[in-house]
C-alpha cells in the first residue's frame, strides 16, 4: 500500500543575483512499512526534498500525496530526524520530548509519562533531566528519535541522522533505528533517510533511490533483497554488489554531468 | 580649557581603539600564526603580512566607535561650568548648550541637534562605511568585526557597529562579552589593574597638587550630605533600572521583529541609524527645555534623565537582540516549524531562551554605557530662569559626583572626587561580577551548538 507520492516536485532557491535549481521533476513513492533510503552527491538536494516532504519547505511545483491526500504543511504523522539533532539547549531531555505534546494539547500528566516511555525505549530514562550541554552526540540523537517517536508518528524523515556521530555509536544508532523500524506494536514503520554513506544506506534500506547531482533527479533505484537484520551479511558478497551497484549509478551520473558542462 | 576638552575627547576615544586593535590580534586564529610560523615568517614579515591586515578592520571599527564616543562627549567637552563659572570653547556643542541653556531658545537647539545629526551621518557614510567596506572584504574574523550590509538606506553608515545584515551567522555580542569578561588572562588583568593604580595615582597627585594629608581626608568627608550616598545610589540605581527595563522591552520587541520580518527591519534599521548617530548628550538640552516647560524644572529633569539613558541604553540592546536572533540556527527554526511552535509558544519556547545570553551581555554594555550618561543627566548646572538662577540637581549619585567635581570648595572637594568615582568603579564590579557573570555562567549551556 502506499503510503507517500512524490509528484514531479521542482525547486529553485532564489539569490540576490541568481537561480540555483535545486530538484527537477523528482517523482517516486514510498509503500507502508518500506525503508527508503535517498542518496546523492552533496548539494544533490536531497535533504531539501525531505523537507519539502515534512512540510517545511514548498515546492515550486509538484505535489505530495499523504494517503492519497496532499500533504504541504507539518502533520505529526510525518515528523523528522536532524542531522544536529535540533534539541531545545534549555530544555532538559525529558521537556525536549514534552514540547511538540504540549504544542497537541496533551496533558501535562500523560506528556510527561510519555516522555518518560520514549527515553526509556531509547536507553535514556536516567538522563531525563539532563540538558543536551551535558549529554554525548549519540544521547542527543536518541532524544531526537524519542522526540519524534513520541508523537507516534506514520512516517519518520531522517536527515543523516548519523553523520555528526562517530563510527561507533552510529552502527549502534542504525541497529536501533531498525529494531523501532521493525517493532510491530509500534505505528511508525515507513521511514524515508538521507545519507551520503552507500554502504550505510544499503545496510538499512529495502530500497535505495540514487539522486543525480543538482538539479537533483531520480536517476536510479536498487533494491536490497538481502535478508535482515543484516549484519552478518556485511562481509558478503551480495552486499558488495548492492553497495556496487549504487556507486556505479552515482559515478555514471557524475561523469555524465562532467562531460555536457 | 581647549587643552583639557580634546583630552576628555581623547580619553574617551582612546579605548575603543586601543580594545578593538588588541582584541583583533587576540582574535588571529591559531591555524593562520602555525600555517605563518612555518612558512617562516617572522618579525617585520609577520607584522607586515598577518598582524598589519588582521588589525586593520578593528582599527577602523574602532576609530568609528571612538569617533562616535567623541561626539557623544562633544558638549561635555566644550561648555563647562566649574566653581560658578562657565567655560566654554566655541564648538557646535558650546553653541547647542548655549542656545538651550543661556537662550532657551527650542527652535534654534533642534536645528543644531539636526545639523549635529547630519553631519555625524554624512561623515560616518563618506569615511568610515566607504573605509570598512574597503577593508572587511578578505579578512579572517578579528575579535570586533566589522562587517557591512544592506541595513536600509542610511545603514552602513551606523555607528558602534556590528553586523546587522542577514550575513550574520555567529552572535557577535558573544564575542564582544567575551572580550570584556573571557579574553583577558590573570596576568593581563594584574596588569591592567597596575596600569589603573598608576594612572589613580597621577590624577590625585595633579589634582591634590600633593600627597593628601589626613585633616583633608577628614575634611573631605565632613560634607553633611555625604550621609546620604546610600539613599543616592538607591536613587541612581533606581532610575538607571527604570531606563534599563524600559530600553529591554522595546529593544526586545523591535529586535524580535526587525529580525523576523523584513518590513519591520525596513523600519527599524534607519532608526537605529539615526538613533546610534545622535550625539546623547547634546539631546539633554533640547528635551530638558521642551520638558522643563511642560512639566516644570524638577520633574521635566527627572523625566530627560530617563529619556537620555533610554536613548543611550537602548541601542546596544537592540543591536544584541537583532543579532542573536539572526543567529538561532535554522535547524532550531525548523524545529519549532516541524512541532507546530507559533505565536507565543515560539517566541516563550524557542526566541526568548536562545538570545538569553545576548540579553545579558546587551544588558552588560547598556548598564555600562548608562553610567557613563548618568553622570551628566542628573545635574543641570547651568542657572538659567528655568531654574530660578540655582543650578538644578536630581539627587542621586551622578550630581553629587558633578557638584563634587565642578562646585567650588568644601562642596567640591578631590578626594570625595576620586572616593565616589571609586564608588561607580566599584557598583559597576559588583553588578558585573555577581549579576552579569553568573547569569551567563548559567547560560553558557544554551548556546546552541552548531
Amino acid at each position: 500500500m502506499v503510503v507517500l507520492e512524490i509528484r514531479n516536485i521542482t525547486k529553485t532557491f532564489q539569490t540576490e543575483k541568481s537561480k540555483i535549481p535545486v530538484l527537477d521533476n523528482v517523482t517516486f513513492s514510498v509503500d507502508k512499512d518500506e525503508f527508503v533510503c535517498l542518496v546523492g552527491p552533496s548539494g544533490c538536494g536531497k535533504s531539501t526534498l525531505l523537507r519539502i516532504i515534512s512540510g517545511l519547505e514548498k515546492p515550486d511545483s509538484g505535489e505530495i500525496l499523504f494517503h492519497g491526500q496532499p500533504h504541504n504543511s507539518p502533520n505529526p504523522k510525518i515528523t523528522m530526524i536532524f542531522q544536529l539533532f535540533g534539541l531545545l539547549p534549555w530544555k532538559t531531555a525529558e521537556e525536549n520530548v514534552e514540547v511538540p505534546l504540549e504544542v497537541l494539547g496533551v496533558k501535562e500528566i500523560s506528556r510527561k509519562e510519555i516522555a518518560i516511555s520514549h527515553l526509556r525505549m531509547v536507553g535514556l530514562e536516567a538522563f531525563q533531566n539532563t540538558y543536551p550541554h551535558d549529554l554525548s552526540g549519540g544521547m542527543k540523537q536518541r532524544v531526537g528519535i524519542a522526540r519524534a517517536l513520541a508523537l507516534q508518528p506514520e512516517v519518520l524523515l531522517m536527515d543523516e541522522p548519523f553523520s555528526s556521530l562517530d563510527e561507533l555509536t552510529a552502527k549502534t544508532l542504525r541497529n536501533l533505528v531498525l529494531e523501532i523500524w521493525h517493532d510491530p506494536s509500534l505505528p511508525t514503520n515507513t521511514f524515508i533517510m538521507v545519507s551520503h554513506n552507500v554502504e550505510e544506506a544499503v545496510y538499512m534500506a529495502d530500497r535505495v533511490i540514487v539522486m543525480s547531482p543538482r538539479p537533483g533527479r531520480v536517476v536510479g533505484e536498487v533494491r536490497v533483497d538481502l535478508p535482515r537484520p543484516r549484519t552478518q551479511y556485511l562481509r558478503d558478497q551480495k552486499y558488495f554488489q548492492r553497495v556496487d551497484e549504487v556507486v556505479s549509478i552515482l559515478e555514471k551520473n557524475k561523469v555524465a554531468i562532467e562531460a555536457a558542462s | 580649557m581647549e587643552l583639557s576638552a580634546i583630552l576628555l575627547l581623547f580619553t574617551s576615544m582612546a579605548w575603543a581603539i586601543f580594545f578593538g586593535v588588541v582584541g583583533a590580534i587576540k582574535g588571529i586564529p591559531t591555524n593562520i600564526t602555525e600555517s605563518a610560523k612555518s612558512f617562516g615568517l617572522t618579525g617585520s614579515r609577520y607584522t607586515r603580512h598577518v598582524v598589519l591586515p588582521a588589525i586593520v578592520p578593528a582599527l577602523i571599527s574602532g576609530a568609528t566607535l571612538a569617533w562616535c564616543d567623541g561626539w557623544f562627549f562633544m558638549i561635555a567637552a566644550e561648555y563647562v561650568v566649574y566653581q560658578g563659572s562657565t567655560y566654554s570653547v566655541p564648538g557646535l556643542g558650546s553653541y547647542l548648550a548655549e542656545a538651550a541653556y543661556v537662550y532657551q531658545d527650542l527652535n534654534l537647539s533642534i536645528v543644531l541637534l539636526v545639523l549635529i545629526t547630519a553631519i555625524v551621518l554624512f561623515i560616518n557614510f563618506l569615511t568610515w562605511h566607504r573605509l570598512m567596506e574597503r577593508t572587511s572584504a578578505g579578512t579572517y574574523k578579528p575579535a570586533i568585526r566589522i562587517g557591512l550590509s544592506g541595513i536600509g538606506h542610511l545603514g552602513e553608515a551606523a555607528p558602534r557597529m556590528l553586523h546587522l545584515g542577514d550575513r550574520i551567522h555567529t552572535p557577535k555580542s558573544l564575542i564582544l562579552a567575551s572580550k570584556w569578561l573571557k579574553r583577558y588572562t590573570r596576568q593581563e588583568k594584574i596588569v591592567a589593574f597596575a596600569v589603573c593604580l598608576v594612572a589613580i595615582f597621577f590624577i590625585t597627585f595633579f589634582l591634590v597638587g600633593q600627597m593628601p594629608s589626613l585633616e583633608a581626608f577628614r575634611q573631605a568627608f565632613a560634607d553633611p550630605e555625604f550621609a546620604q550616598l546610600p539613599v543616592y545610589i538607591g536613587l541612581t540605581m533606581g532610575r538607571l533600572a527604570v531606563a534599563y527595563i524600559i530600553s529591554l522591552g522595546i529593544a526586545l520587541g523591535m529586535g524580535v521583529l526587525a529580525a523576523e520580518h523584513k518590513k519591520f527591519a525596513a523600519i527599524f534599521y534607519p532608526i537605529y541609524d539615526i538613533g546610534q548617530a545622535v550625539p546623547i548628550l547634546a539631546l539633554f538640552p533640547v528635551f530638558f527645555v521642551a520638558f522643563s516647560r511642560v512639566f516644570g524644572g524638577a520633574f521635566g529633569l527627572e523625566l530627560t534623565a530617563i529619556l537620555v539613558l533610554v536613548l543611550d541604553m537602548i541601542w546596544y540592546m537592540f543591536l544584541n537582540v537583532v543579532s542573536a536572533v539572526k543567529s538561532i540556527p535554522s535547524e532550531m527554526k525548523e524545529v519549532g516549524q516541524l512541532f507546530g511552535l507559533k505565536g507565543l509558544k515560539r517566541i516563550t519556547h524557542l526566541v526568548i531562551p536562545a538570545i538569553l545570553p545576548a540579553i545579558v551581555t546587551g544588558s552588560l554594555l547598556s548598564w555600562g554605557t548608562g553610567w557613563n550618561t548618568i553622570i551628566f543627566a542628573e545635574y543641570m548646572p547651568y542657572e538659567t530662569q528655568l531654574t530660578q538662577g540655582q543650578p538644578l540637581t536630581l539627587p542621586g549619585l551622578g550630581s553629587y559626583l558633578d557638584r563634587t567635581g565642578y562646585l567650588p570648595p568644601p562642596k567640591g572637594n578631590p578626594i570625595r572626587l576620586l572616593f565616589l568615582l571609586g564608588v561607580i568603579a566599584a557598583i559597576v564590579l559588583l553588578m558585573e561580577g555577581l549579576v552579569w557573570k553568573r547569569l551567563l555562567r548559567k547560560f553558557e549551556k544554551y548556546q546552541v551548538e552548531v
